[in-house]
Order: C-alpha cells, then sequence, then structure tokens
C-alpha cells in the first residue's frame, strides 16, 4: 500500500523537459477541435517521438523502444494529456500478440516498424451488422494457394484513413460456427481494394466504414492459427477493456480507457470551475459562493475521484458513465454559456464544457459499450453467459 | 511547470494479509447472523465484545505510548471492513476512533482524568464520538452513545468530554445501532473541557476524517457482503426456467454493485492512506470515502434486496437486515449533504491552483 508522491530523479526531470521542447516546437493544439480519442498526432511528432523510442518507451531500445520505467511512461501520457496531443498511435496492444502469433516473416518485415512507431495500426472487428458480438462476423477470407482474397465491411475502423495496417477480423468458415472459425490477419491498407470513408461522430471526431473488396494478401500477413482468431483477439480486447491492471505502480489502475476518460472529466471539472470563478451573483459575490455550484462541483469532484479508484475493467464504464452524467449536470449549471463552442463570444475554458456533451456519449460505446463491460463483470463474479 | 506523480499501491502487505485474515475468522465465527439478531434492538453484544477485547483489537490502532500497539488507521479500516461484513454489534470503530483522539490529546500533554483510562483501553468502559459538531438542536445523536459511557464531542472551539455514570438511553432506529441523544446540558452528564484553540480545531478535525474513513470502511463491508448474498441469490434462483442470475437485468445490477464495492473500498484504503501518512494532503478525501462509501451502500443494499424480489423485503431475509444497517451506520455521522460541504473546500483551492490563461476565451 503506497500513495506517496514520486521524487522525479534528475534524469526524470531533464526528460520531462525534453518532451515539453519537442511537443512546443512541433504541435499547436487546435482549441476548436479536441478530438483526442479519434485524431491522431501529426507525422512530424510521431517521428521525432519515434526517432527517441518514446511512441512504445516501455520496450528496450534494441526493439525499437526506449528501455524506460512506468514512471516515464507516464510521464509522457500525463504530457500529451496537458497539451492535448491525440495520443493514439502506440500499437501496444498488438504488440505482444504480433510477438506471440505472428509469421516470422511479419516479425522480420513489419513488426520493427510497428514498435518504433514508423507504422501505425487500427483495428477491424465490429461489421455493420455486429458490433458487440464480434463472433458474428462476415467478413470472408479465403485461402487461394499461397494468398489470402478478402472481401467485407467493417464499421468504426478508427483511424483507418491514416494507418499503415488494419489487425483484421475475418471469417474462415460457416458463420454458424460463429469463434471457431474467425481467423486474424495484419492487413497493409494500402492494398488494392482497401478504402476507408470517414464517419463524422459527436465532437468533431472521425472514425470509418471501411470496405475490402477482391483485397489479395500473402499467408504471410495471417496472425495465428487458421480458425483460431478467437484466441489470438482475445487477448488485445482484454488488454483494451483494462483487464489486469496491476495496481503497484505509479499508473492509473483504471485501464487505458479509464484513465484517459478521468483525465478529461477532470479538464471538465477544471472548466466548470473556470466559469465559477469567472461569474458574479447579482449581490457581487462570485459564483464559486453559489451553495448550488458549489453542490454540483462537489459531487463532480467526488464522482471524479471515484473514477481514479475504479479499477481495472471497472474504469472504462464507470469514468465513461460520470463523464456523461457530469457533462449534462456542468452544461447545464454554466448554462446559457455552457452550450457555447470553443472561440464564440462567452464560451467558457476552450469550450470544454460543450466539447465534453458530445465526446462523451462515445466513450460509454467505444471499445465495447459500458453493457459488455457488465456483462464481462457478471463472468468475472461467476455468474452464467446471459440468458 | 513540473510533473506531479503519485503512487497507486492499493495492495496489503503480508502482515496487514494476516490481520484480515485474523479478523474474517474470527467475526465470521464469533459475530454469525444469529448473533447480530440476537443483538438486537440494542445493536451491541457483551460476549462479542469481550471476545473483541480478549483478542486485543481495541488496541491495534492506538499508540504504544499510551498502551497500544502502534497500528494506524489502515489497520482499523482493515477491521472497519471485516466488522461490515457481519454487521458485528460492537462499537470498535467508534471505540478507537476516540480512543486515538484522546490519545493525541494525551500526546500534547492535556489531562484526561475525568476518564479511567486504563478502563477506556482495556474497553471495560466504552466511549465515542459526536461526529456532527455544530449544535441546531443542542444534543447530538452519537453514534455507540446508547452503549457509551463516555462521549469526546467538539462544541464552541473546543474538544469537550461527556461522561455519564450509565449510558443514554436508545434513540430507536431502523438499523438498531446504539445511538442515543447526548447533551453537555443534560443533568446526568458531567462535561469537561479538554482543548480550546487552533491545536483543539486540528486534532478536531483528524479525528472526524478518521472517524468517516473507518466508518466508510464498516460500509463497505456491509455492501461486500450484500453483494455475496445477492450473487448466491441470483445464480440459485430460477424463474422462466433459467437461474435469473442468467438475466442482463440481474447480472447487470450485481456488476454496479460489484463496481460500487471495489471503489469504496479503494477510496477508503487510500484516504487511510493518505491521512495516515500525509493527513495535509488533500484533506477532503476522507469526505469523499465517506460519501461515495454512504451513497454506494444505500443504493447497493437497495438493488441487492431487489435482486431477491419479494423474499428481500421480508424481515426473515438476511438481506433485509443489512439494508437496514446501512442507513443507521451512515447517516449518523450527517449525510452526504456535510460531506459534500467538506468535498466543496477543494473547489476553492483548485480554483486557486487554477491559472487562467489562454483557454479562457471569454472576458465577460
Amino acid at each position: 500500500m503506497d500513495f506517496s508522491q514520486v521524487e522525479l530523479t534528475s534524469d526524470q526531470l531533464v526528460f520531462e523537459k525534453e518532451i515539453r521542447e519537442l511537443i512546443s516546437q512541433n504541435w499547436t493544439p487546435n482549441l476548436a477541435h479536441i478530438a483526442v480519442d479519434h485524431d491522431r498526432m501529426p507525422k512530424s511528432v510521431r517521428m521525432e517521438m519515434s526517432r527517441r523510442g518514446w511512441i512504445h518507451p516501455e520496450l528496450a531500445v534494441e526493439a525499437g523502444g526506449a528501455g524506460l520505467g512506468e514512471i516515464e511512461l507516464e510521464m509522457i501520457t500525463n504530457l500529451f494529456d496537458e497539451y492535448y496531443i491525440p495520443a493514439n498511435v502506440s500499437s501496444s496492444l498488438l504488440i505482444p500478440t504480433l510477438e506471440k502469433f505472428g509469421s516470422q516473416w511479419l516479425k522480420d518485415n513489419v513488426l520493427p516498424g510497428i514498435r518504433s512507431g514508423e507504422l501505425t495500426t487500427c483495428l477491424g472487428y465490429s461489421e455493420p451488422d455486429n458490433g458487440s458480438d464480434m463472433a458474428a462476423a462476415t467478413t470472408r477470407a479465403v485461402q487461394d494457394g499461397d494468398t489470402w482474397v478478402i472481401n467485407g465491411q467493417k464499421m468504426w475502423t478508427t483511424w483507418g484513413n491514416e494507418s499503415d495496417y488494419v489487425f483484421l477480423l475475418t471469417r474462415t468458415g460457416a458463420v454458424e460456427e460463429k469463434h471457431r472459425t474467425l481467423t486474424m490477419f495484419l492487413v497493409p491498407m494500402n492494398t488494392p481494394g482497401v478504402e476507408a470513408t470517414p464517419v463524422w461522430i459527436l465532437g468533431g471526431g472521425r472514425t470509418n466504414v471501411t470496405f475490402y473488396t477482391d483485397v489479395v494478401i500473402s499467408d504471410n500477413y495471417r496472425i495465428g492459427p487458421v480458425n483460431d482468431g478467437w484466441s489470438v483477439m482475445s487477448e488485445p480486447l482484454a488488454t483494451e477493456h483494462g483487464a489486469g491492471v496491476v495496481t503497484e505502480g505509479v499508473s492509473p489502475v483504471n485501464g487505458s480507457m479509464g484513465a484517459g476518460f478521468s483525465r478529461v472529466f477532470q479538464k471538465l471539472v477544471d472548466g466548470a470551475i473556470q466559469w465559477a470563478a469567472s461569474r458574479t451573483m447579482p449581490d457581487g459575490r462570485s459564483r464559486l459562493e453559489d451553495p448550488l455550484v458549489r453542490a454540483a462541483l462537489a459531487e463532480a469532484m467526488l464522482d471524479l475521484e471515484m473514477c481514479w479508484n475504479a479499477e481495472g475493467e471497472l474504469g472504462k464504464p464507470m469514468s465513461a458513465e460520470a463523464l456523461a452524467k457530469h457533462a449534462d449536470k456542468l452544461a447545464d449549471m454554466a448554462a446559457p454559456e455552457g452550450l457555447l463552442d470553443f472561440g464564440v463570444d462567452g464560451s467558457i475554458a476552450a469550450g470544454i464544457i460543450a466539447s465534453e456533451r458530445q465526446h462523451a456519449p462515445g466513450t460509454a460505446v467505444y471499445g465495447g459499450t459500458t453493457e459488455i463491460y457488465r456483462n464481462n463483470l457478471a463472468r468475472r463474479l461467476g455468474l452464467p453467459r446471459p440468458y | 511547470m513540473t510533473l506531479v506523480l503519485r503512487r497507486n499501491d492499493y495492495t496489503l502487505s503480508d502482515e496487514q494479509g494476516q490481520l484480515v485474515d485474523m479478523l474474517r475468522s474470527l467475526f465470521t465465527e464469533q459475530s454469525t447472523i444469529d448473533v447480530v439478531r440476537a443483538a438486537e434492538p440494542l445493536g451491541f453484544d457483551q460476549n462479542l465484545w469481550s471476545t473483541v477485547q480478549d483478542n486485543g483489537l481495541l488496541t491495534i490502532s492506538i499508540p504504544e505510548s499510551v498502551g497500544g500497539d502502534g497500528g494506524g488507521l489502515v489497520e482499523l479500516v482493515l477491521a472497519g471492513i471485516e466488522i461490515g461484513r457481519t454487521a458485528a454489534p460492537v462499537p470498535l470503530i467508534d471505540h478507537v476512533v476516540t480512543m486515538r483522539l484522546l490519545s493525541a490529546l494525551k500526546g500534547t500533554g492535556v489531562s484526561i482524568d475525568a476518564l479511567d483510562w486504563k478502563a477506556a483501553l482495556a474497553g471495560d468502559l466504552i466511549v465515542s464520538l459526536a461526529p456532527i459538531s455544530t449544535w441546531e438542536l443542542g444534543s447530538q445523536l452519537v453514534p455507540s452513545g446508547a452503549v457509551a459511557k463516555a462521549v469526546v464531542a467538539f462544541k464552541d472551539g473546543a474538544i469537550i468530554l461527556m461522561t455519564r455514570e450509565t449510558p443514554a438511553a436508545q434513540a430507536q432506529n431502523e438499523g438498531c445501532a446504539p445511538v442515543a441523544w447526548w447533551s453537555p446540558n443534560d443533568e446526568d452528564v458531567l462535561t469537561t473541557t479538554l482543548l480550546e484553540g487552533h491545536e483543539a480545531v486540528d486534532i478536531w478535525e483528524l479525528a472526524h476524517r478518521e472517524w468517516r474513513i473507518a466508518t466508510a470502511a464498516s460500509l463497505v463491508g456491509l455492501m461486500a457482503i450484500s453483494s455475496e448474498i445477492a450473487r448466491g441469490y441470483a445464480l440459485d434462483r430460477k424463474a422462466f426456467g433459467v437461474t435469473i442470475a442468467k438475466f442482463q437485468a440481474i447480472s447487470h445490477q450485481l456488476a454496479d454493485i460489484h463496481m460500487d464495492v471495489v471503489t469504496a473500498r479503494n477510496m477508503t484504503i487510500k484516504a487511510a492512506w493518505l491521512t495516515e501518512n500525509e493527513p495535509d494532503f488533500r484533506p477532503e478525501l476522507a469526505a469523499m470515502a465517506m460519501a461515495h462509501a454512504t451513497r454506494a451502500a444505500l443504493r447497493s443494499t437497495a438493488k441487492a434486496v431487489h435482486v431477491h424480489g419479494g423474499m428481500g423485503i421480508t424481515n426473515e431475509a438476511d438481506i433485509s437486515l443489512f439494508y437496514r444497517k446501512v442507513s443507521s451506520w451512515s447517516l449518523v455521522g450527517g449525510g452526504i449533504r456535510r460531506d459534500l460541504d467538506d468535498i466543496s473546500t477543494a473547489i476553492d483551492h483548485r480554483a486557486q491552483e487554477l491559472v487562467v490563461t489562454a483557454l479562457t476565451s471569454s472576458n465577460r
């Protein structure tokens, strides 16, 4: 048990300074468009990061990382968040899977670039007719000698328009066989027949529908045995959901998405406090002294602390739902200005309240709906599969 | 600007794990549901209290300098969770928190002559705390006030000690907790002022925080066992030909309860550790732990009752007993409204931290 402050070493302080310099030289946030979950950091920043091994800093230097520890990793995460950098270029979900199941050819020719961050990936799981029910995938891969021909359509392929590879779930047998006839591939997005069409979502972010029309790829791009894609996919999926998050270090305990949503939640609360601090009541006193405002802010701060204590798979559903609840409540508290976008006369703290009300509903959906998380939690409690 | 990172380690040490095992075993064996029921309506079982005394549990979190074993708030929290798991009818939390407060006073040289220290340390004389320090009604509803002969309170800027020859009469309540009204103006009460001034405020506030955290721990225990009972019922009970746990309408409620249990436990442990090791850091964490544990316990046990259907609302059902305990154990501290009031002090702190930068486009 330990909640003490980490005393940063002189090397770590230099590291922080270096990141701040790198960011300030390569990045100016566009506060009118903050879609950190669906944008990607610009290539200039990515290549600078990659050169230093900071895309996957936890990997050894010879593996394309920087051999850094958990503290430095957490520093990067926090600093990227501070500067509103969409940081999702990491393939950390996939690297262990590629190492375990990838063909030797993939390991030799693609994995090094993914590790260094020069190459980027996206996820191709959901389809138009099956979102949460991934074992119902119908995108078909048919073997033809040493190649595969893929036809189908995927939904919600976020970063599909700017990734080098897609981690693709395909059907290689009868659909009725559900999870027993699935096979995974790492498909180059520049293969003829792959097309990404934008889907614009609440909050201004972009995701994609991706079409696969007679896409021919070598068997080298297959990951794991034919028809065993469910096993291959399960590990990165569980990691994405925050399963098995350790609780002994400096990283937040609440999983990959839970921590990100909690950081956004903090910005929302800060924005609301800034609104209250800059407004007065009719009697001249600050809105910070308004009992109704204080009650709303105190409850938001309470829920924020709750989110930081929601460990593992609890992190995502609790953070997403708390974010949505308080985006509504704080927009109402700061009404009417709470509805204004960034830059509009009278808007609040980079329009954070308005933009978070747009952003929040998606957080309870992408990466798995909160209902799916509850199903998973129920299974961990030893309850049977849903009726 | 420099980053500030903190560790997030909720794991128990081997020693703490052994303490939990010992407590789990003791309370499971000695504080059975029959014992808890038999202890009602007062909510106190002398035999179990004697067991607590004999096992040295009253001195675990008392400083060695005043005769204790030197453990801290974290150990008290671990005990609180185990007490909650069986709704143990013993005033361990109120007694130990109060003894820690009195120990702190002794440490500053305050005389506690009005109290038989040896008897209190042994638990032969039960002491308690009046957690609310506003006196609109002139008297206070004191947790364990119906079994205590001494109550420490904060009134008019001073820490006071109220003593009686016999405990005050219980104020009937749904959870059958031994709560009672205490007033320094009562003719049966002898009141002694122990300490006044800033030091008194600081010592009182710390004790109040400790009471909130330790009480939150007991609520964590109550909801944890409620979660397990509801889970067991959902797995056992069949409807429409299948176990009701197969219905998402049921299993998702159980998942929600689980989320409340885990977050309440973690917030309580974190608040305890930080209050003990860095008392000046985020003092609102104690109120947050209590507020979340209170609301989580209220709604979780209500859901656990609901999962049982009609059986849940019968007095015979174990789950209805835990449901009743929650409100009596939590709301006696003044409820979430008062917690939020204290949490709101963090707003002012954060407002000072926030630099209104170019992020703010408004100049209105």
